[in-house]
């Protein structure tokens, strides 16, 4: 913009003389600066800016629907807690209670246990089976879980 | 909430369609016109060139984001002009090194035809002077010829009280320059 640029009248004081000096020697001042910042000027192409502004929406649509998700792992985790709290509190109570028919039960257990023939095919055969699951599972957990 | 619906929404996330209040091609031509015009304009209202770089990336980002219906090319500019000019007030910085330093004059070539490095010297201590403000008024009167309702949307101000905030931006920077 220049002084004589139609546009500027709105810019102009009802103006004395001093005044149109004035917004001569302003109008210069600013066309110098904006010509000097239109040299200077370098912002990254606009296929840069797009792409990253695709990509930071993304990022922040994903933070979002994270957000309800990280609640329902707190709550989840929360009453698992609870629950095992709860579970653990119940036992004892229950363990207190019953402390003498738990050890006849241990040592009848055990006497049950000594009698066993461990070597025996129907014994080896179902705990060889639950340790294969025990791995089986563990092994599974891990691969599901291992990506979160 | 099962493993599988977790999963699912995670999936659902990462390939979401993003809302952007533009389509490319639309956005880069309007990019294409306005960002030089725009950087000038933030390099010289908050004084710093890193602060400009830094701001015009996250002015159009906000544009995008913003979901508004524009009547016109008119209308998106000052909006964009407007979303600028608050993060510049929201930036908070130290020294301002466009204002500041001759050694950065010279490295600039001067554009063909105008002022002398002396002269522009002096333009850039009075701008240096002024408030961002009054710089922002100045620069959107006579640099990009936008009318006192253009500005004052800019702004934020009221368009009546823009003749008078322009009369003394005027008065000081001239005043300053003739020292």
């Amino acid at each position: 913009m220049n002084p004589q640029d139609p546009r500027d009248s709105e810019h102009s004081s009802s103006a004395a003389l001093d005044e149109t000096q004035i917004e001569a020697i302003v109008a210069e001042a600013i066309a110098t600066e904006a010509a000097l910042a239109r040299s200077e000027a370098a912002p990254p192409s606009s296929a840069i800016v797009w792409w990253r502004a695709q990509m930071r929406a993304r990022q922040e649509a994903a933070a979002a629907a994270d957000r309800p998700i990280s609640i329902v792992h707190g709550l989840a985790i929360a009453c698992g807690v609870g629950l095992a709290l709860s579970l653990i509190g119940t036992t004892l109570a229950g363990v207190r209670g019953s402390a003498g028919w738990l050890t006849e039960v241990y040592t009848s257990l055990s006497a049950a246990v000594a009698s066993v023939d461990l070597t025996s095919r129907w014994v080896m055969l179902p705990m060889t089976a639950m340790l294969a699951s025990i791995v089986i599972a563990s092994i599974a957990a891990y691969i599901i879980f291992a990506d979160e | 909430m099962t493993f599988t619906d977790v999963r699912r929404l995670e999936l659902d996330a990462d390939t979401a369609d993003v809302a952007l209040a533009m389509d490319e091609d639309a956005f880069r031509a309007f990019y294409d016109r306005t960002s030089g015009a725009l950087w000038g304009y933030l390099s010289r209202i908050s004084g710093d060139r890193q602060v400009a770089d830094d701001l015009l990336q996250e002015s159009y980002y906000r544009l995008l984001k913003c979901g508004m219906a524009f009547e016109s090319e008119v209308h998106r500019r000052n909006y964009l002009y407007r979303i600028a000019t608050n993060l510049v007030r929201d930036t908070k910085r130290g020294p301002r090194p466009v204002f500041d330093s001759g050694v950065e004059m010279a490295d600039v070539p001067a554009p063909e035809g105008r002022a002398s490095a002396e002269q522009r010297a002096d333009v850039r201590r009075a701008l240096g002077r002024m408030k961002p403000r009054e710089r922002a008024l100045l620069w959107l009167a006579y640099a990009h010829g936008s009318s006192h309702s253009e500005i004052a949307d800019v702004l934020g101000l009221k368009t009546g009280s823009i003749k008078l905030l322009l009369f003394r931006a005027r008065r000081k920077l001239a005043a300053t320059l003739q020292r």
